[in-house]
């Protein structure tokens, strides 16, 4: 039964960190900017909804809030770091480290704002248990959680292949010389790409701290098995990055029935030695 | 008195990182966040050796710098093999993984908890007791360390590692193993830091697992950058100005609370504003 209840919270966190690894693998194959800041991001979002729920705000304006405020500050992280860094051409490794410092900047501004404690939300129809089938018992925001991620996948995948602006992006990803001298502008493009994945990520930014409470440094190992799932489904691939992340997240979970959940860190790392040594392009990876 | 001691071992000591780091950041080119792993892991050997009566002080120390070298072989080498940006997931892995471990492997490392009471080092059947023997042991080890790092430096294997980050295609091309010359200059740096760990932790006779967590990583990446990538000077300068930092934030009136979050903040905005201005650092070269 254990393994059942495991199970379900595997597809919970799994779809969570799907569109973790949804959001960075955007950024990553349309910008080749390794954006380690991503995890501020997604950490911030979850204290704009806190501090608005906090102070009274109904969930929806508090979540909806939080969004903006990270989609603001992806583009701000864009425009005022990465667009700035590359007109100086500047190596990968400055930007890496530039995008780290970033992390670092808004992880601290947290917890010195918020302190470094935990932080937990007080909604209590969050809290209502359903009993699924059997002894599984899942929680309303775990509910939650599952749709938002899946509404949102789907939402990705109709926007990057049925609208204009997602083929734009896809054409910047492609051949970013090519959409300059058609006009593309890939510098704008970029600043898109960086709002929506900021937008993107605050959804699970603000979903997975309602059942596990808020900490500052919280956002860096989501953040790396959301990395490792986009590179075993292949770079580029959102449907790959996506179900590798629940199966990373099932494979955590399932981890539980023999080993401490302090070491799920490990088996994650594990899971990526593996794919680096037997599979480096990933599973679902286009064909180039 | 006491206090300019220990900034002076400390720097030292942190001198010894900064060379590594800078070996693996500035000439390799290798990002990384895990040194604070490798640091932590020979400072933990050392201990362990000490604590147990097993050998004395420059024995445990060889042992860890030897296992530092190993660990940082076989962490680069996977991730060199394949191209992209695998050995930043690889180095943040590593980091989280080394917390974890030190965190959780209460046998081993006592846990959260540290190792309290580990003996001062002895130099030839010679424990040295006082501070001022230690820092001359650590400032030593430090000169030892910048006499290595520069050698190596003037040595072709440095005029390698020079060109490689000037071409590699260049370099590849022209015979030379691009992924052997980065694998050494990798494991000399796991050498060093693995040596710093030793130091630091007879040093300090305590030590925990924060010492050795992402946000110390990170303080080595901005010692580097501030003080300068590639140069032996910048080596220096960094780990000595960035450690006067926490004693200049007691002189602003800050709460305590804060103060380890204030520290951290600093060292991001310098990582930001020295990437956007001043890539090189003070006394560095172009990174």
């Amino acid at each position: 039964m254990l393994a059942l209840q495991l199970l379900c919270n595997g597809i919970v966190t799994g779809c969570a960190l799907g569109i973790v690894a949804i959001s960075f693998s955007f950024v990553y194959s349309t910008t080749k900017i390794f954006h380690v800041a991503h995890a501020g991001v997604y950490t911030l979002g979850g204290y704009v909804a806190w501090s608005l729920l906090a102070h009274g705000f109904p969930a929806p304006v508090a979540f909806l809030v939080a969004v903006a405020a990270c989609t603001a500050l992806g583009a701000l992280i864009q425009t005022g770091l990465y667009a700035r860094l590359e007109r100086r051409r500047a190596t990968h490794l400055v930007v890496l480290i530039a995008s780290l410092g970033v992390l670092a900047v808004i992880q601290n501004i947290v917890a010195a704002v918020y302190t470094a404690n935990i932080l937990q939300f007080d909604l209590p129809w969050g809290a209502k248990v359903f009993t699924v089938v059997g002894n599984v018992r899942l929680t309303v925001t775990q509910l939650l959680t599952v749709v938002c991620s899946l509404a949102a996948y789907a939402a990705v995948m109709w926007f990057s292949h049925g609208t204009i602006l997602g083929k734009q992006i896809r054409a910047v990803a492609s051949n970013p010389f090519l959409a300059e001298i058609t006009r593309l502008r890939p510098r704008r493009v970029h600043v898109y790409v960086m709002a929506i994945a900021s937008a993107l990520v605050c959804v699970p930014g603000v979903l997975v701290p309602l059942d596990f409470g808020l900490q500052p440094y919280n956002g860096i190992t989501p953040l790396l098995t959301a990395t490792i799932a986009m590179i075993a489904g292949g770079v580029g691939s959102i449907t790959g990055a996506f179900v590798l992340a629940i199966v990373i997240a099932e494979l955590q979970n399932m981890s539980l029935l023999f080993i401490p959940g302090e070491w799920s860190i490990g088996i994650t790392f594990f899971i990526f030695v593996i794919f680096m040594l037997f599979r480096p392009t990933g599973l679902f990876a286009a064909a180039r | 008195m006491d206090f300019w001691l220990s900034y002076l071992t400390l720097a030292s000591i942190y001198v010894l990182l900064g060379l590594s780091t800078n070996l693996l950041v500035g000439i390799a080119g290798i990002f990384s966040v895990s040194q604070a792993a490798v640091f932590g892991v020979g400072a933990y050997i050392v201990a362990f050796f000490l604590m147990n009566d097993v050998m004395s002080f420059l024995p445990a120390l060889a042992i860890a710098a030897v296992c530092c070298v190993a660990l940082n072989i076989v962490l680069t080498l996977p991730a060199l093999r394949v191209a992209g940006d695998y050995f930043v997931v690889t180095s943040f892995g590593i980091q989280l993984l080394a917390t974890a471990v030190f965190t959780n492997w209460t046998g081993g490392t006592g846990g959260a908890n540290g190792l309290p009471g580990i003996p001062p080092a002895d130099l030839f059947g010679k424990a040295l007791e006082d501070t001022s023997s230690e820092t001359i042991l650590c400032v030593g080890g430090m000169v030892l360390g910048c006499l290595v790092f520069w050698l190596v430096m003037r040595a072709p294997f440095g005029r390698l590692l020079r060109a490689i980050r000037e071409d590699e295609l260049a370099v590849a091309a022209s015979g030379k193993s691009v992924l052997r010359a980065k694998v050494s200059a990798a494991a000399l740096a796991g050498a060093f830091a693995g040596s710093a760990g030793g130091l630091y932790a007879t040093f300090l006779s305590f030590i925990d697992p924060s010492s050795f967590d992402l946000d110390s990583s990170i303080l080595l990446l901005t010692m580097v950058v501030v003080g300068g990538a590639r140069t032996l000077a910048g080596s220096i300068i960094g780990p000595f100005l960035l450690l006067a930092l926490p004693q200049i934030l007691t002189l602003v009136e800050i709460p305590t609370t804060i103060a380890a979050a204030a520290r951290q903040l600093i060292y991001g905005v310098l990582l930001i504003v020295f990437m956007l201005f001043r890539p090189q650092g003070l006394a560095g070269e172009k990174l």
